[in-house]
């Protein structure tokens, strides 16, 4: 696994060198946007910049990005790499194919993430601002993005059996965000809540929020324990279901046709 | 090396099924050069995908050194290299050296390691003054050596290369051709197809033509070549044979046709090893400038095979 790790590594790490426009500019924009969340409430309410509320958007909007990346770069990657004809010598390579791209997944993450940390430094110490975070925090936003992971080899999957596939990846994403945003773990009755327990991030999400929300107690156990049952399925459907993907295209021939 | 045997594959297209591959069967030894020739659609990319892993045959079974295709797929990945047909088998972005190190690493080669053995297929390749150059700047010639090279990374006992020399100009294929027959020496099974008959003719130590996802012909190079040859010589003078010299070789009582008026085509008895002596006699004082025995090259016996029933083995 370590060479595979050390592979892509060093791919992203070229590929953020070498195209130091796209990596400054990407900066530049999550610069702006972080920049409107510190001093933009700020001007609003005239209330100080830090507090529970400009913590709650810094991270909601960092965790949203991240979850956007990690469902959807893996499908992009089989596109991208089906189009540009080295899907096939990816494919060959002594590796699991969800293993792979799960790694990509990661680098990405990472990539994503290396950049946004550098950025909010930089606004706390131009700022003075002050994020209210807990360390806590950081195993809800895991278990998000890993629920996000899952979801993000399912739309491998599709993308290696039907290669184009961007509106259906706009659609899902969309849909995603619903998830997100509308509180379906909490629905009322007995089957809205399993309903709500199996939908994908939502109760990781409330999870994050409850942790996070500086006056309360923090998620019940029992949000804690459906939210990880929540991630090891959509988890684990997400491997099996690129797992079998991978099997249908080698039986029909079609790795790497476009 | 490699063992593929009664291997099958059926495709569901809009026009319905099509049997690309028919139970084939083929093995190639360490060291040994096989050439795979079809026409279009025979089944050769078919195959090679199949004994790479990247298609499931429907029947039959692949061995590469030992390891099942299909039961080991890593471990039988890790055994073999691959240049595939018209996919481009780099990444563009990266440099020559970056995708070297990069598809070297991601078959479990450590950077350290990786980076040498680049710079070794770098400069056998002759690319090395280009190793920091991104490939989409490279000629194709120069992209398609340093595909054979990422297919050389890791140094797989079985290469399999699909049309390595397609679009190549004459420095640049005899580049790959050096190679492929420097890697035979080193003990390196190697499975090719080309549509380029002198290219196959060359290097291919066995033949294996196919024809609609069916093999036709296999056998080792030489014998193949000299199956097909003919027993006919021909005999070609500086000037015209004249009407009495002419006369003179009827008189031999072998068939004889005189395609140009320097060219005789003749085919004596097998059995005499003297006859192309009593030929040359009765031809006495013509000026001779060559006598050759027909040898049919692959071009021929790819057409007459491929054409005409061949036999089906
Ligand atoms: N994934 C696929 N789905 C449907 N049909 C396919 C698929 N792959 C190949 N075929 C068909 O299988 C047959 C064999 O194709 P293949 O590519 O193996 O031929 P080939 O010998 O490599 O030809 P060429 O010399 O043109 O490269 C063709 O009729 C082709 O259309
Ligand atoms: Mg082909």
């Amino acid at each position: 696994m370590s060479s595979l790790l050390v592979a892509e590594w060093r791919r992203m790490v070229i590929d953020l060198v070498r195209y130091p426009l796209e990596t400054v500019s990407m900066m530049v924009v999550m610069f702006a946007v972080f920049a409107g969340m510190f001093f933009g409430a700020h001007y609003l309410t005239a209330a100080p910049i830090s507090g529970p509320n400009l913590s709650g958007v810094v991270i909601g909007y960092t965790v949203w990005t991240l979850v956007m990346n990690a469902s959807g770069f893996m499908g992009y990657s089989i596109q991208n790499e089906t189009q540009n004809g080295t899907l096939e010598q990816v494919m060959l390579a002594p590796w699991h194919t969800v293993q792979i791209f799960l790694v990509r997944g990661v680098m990405d993450i990472l990539e994503m993430l290396l950049p946004v940390l550098v950025v909010l430094a930089a606004l706390i110490a131009l700022s003075g601002a002050k994020l209210d975070w807990r360390l806590l925090a950081a195993v809800p936003a895991l278990m998000t993005i890993i629920t996000a992971w899952g979801i993000g080899l399912m739309m491998a999957a599709l993308a290696l059996l039907f290669k184009r596939m961007n509106q259906l990846q706009l659609m899902i994403q969309f849909a995603l965000l619903f998830v997100i945003i509308a509180p379906v773990a909490t629905i009322a009755g007995a089957w809205g809540h399993v309903l709500g327990v199996l939908a994908p991030l939502s109760v990781q999400v409330s999870v994050l929020h409850a942790t996070l929300a500086a006056a309360g107690h923090g998620a019940s156990a029992t949000l804690w324990w459906e939210a990880a049952a929540d991630m090891v399925l959509w988890f684990v459907a997400g491997y099996w279901l690129l797992t079998a993907a991978d099997h249908l295209a080698r039986q029909r021939g079609i790795i790497g046709h476009y | 090396m490699l063992a593929a045997d009664g291997l099958v594959k059926r495709f569901h297209s809009r026009t319905g099924p099509i049997t690309a591959v028919d139970h084939i069967s083929i093995a190639v030894a360490a060291g040994e050069v096989l050439a795979f020739l079809g026409p279009n659609g025979a089944g050769k990319t078919t195959t090679i995908k199949m004994v790479a892993g990247l298609i499931r045959p429907d029947q039959g079974r692949v061995v590469v050194d030992g390891v099942d295709v299909t039961g080991r797929p890593a471990l039988a990945a890790s055994r073999l290299g691959a240049v595939l047909e018209g996919s481009r088998n780099l990444y563009w972005r990266l440099t020559c050296l970056e995708n070297l190190i990069y598809w070297g690493t991601l078959r479990r080669l450590t950077p350290a390691v990786a980076r040498q053995r680049a710079g070794e297929l770098l400069r056998m390749v002759d690319l090395e003054d280009r190793q920091h150059n991104s490939v989409q700047t490279l000629s194709r010639g120069m992209q398609q050596k340093l595909a054979l090279c990422q297919a050389l990374m890791h140094r797989p006992q079985l290469v399999l290369l699909d049309e390595p020399t397609l679009g190549l100009d004459f420095a640049s294929a005899e580049a790959i051709k050096a190679t492929v027959r420097q890697l035979g020496t080193e003990g390196v099974a190697i499975l090719l197809t080309t549509h380029q008959m002198d290219v196959a003719q060359q290097l291919a130590d066995r033949l294996a033509i196919i024809r609609a996802g069916q093999l036709v012909l296999t056998g080792r190079t030489e014998e193949v070549l000299t199956r097909y040859s003919r027993p006919v010589w021909r005999v070609t003078a500086g000037e015209a044979f004249s009407a009495g010299q002419l006369a003179a070789a009827r008189t031999l009582g072998w068939p004889l046709e005189q395609p140009t008026p320097k060219d005789l085509l003749v085919t004596p008895p097998e059995d005499d090893p003297a006859a192309i002596y009593r030929l040359l006699d009765v031809l006495r004082p013509a000026a001779i400038r060559l006598v050759e025995r027909h040898q049919a090259d692959l071009a021929e016996v790819f057409q007459q095979v491929v054409s005409g029933g061949g036999e089906a083995l």
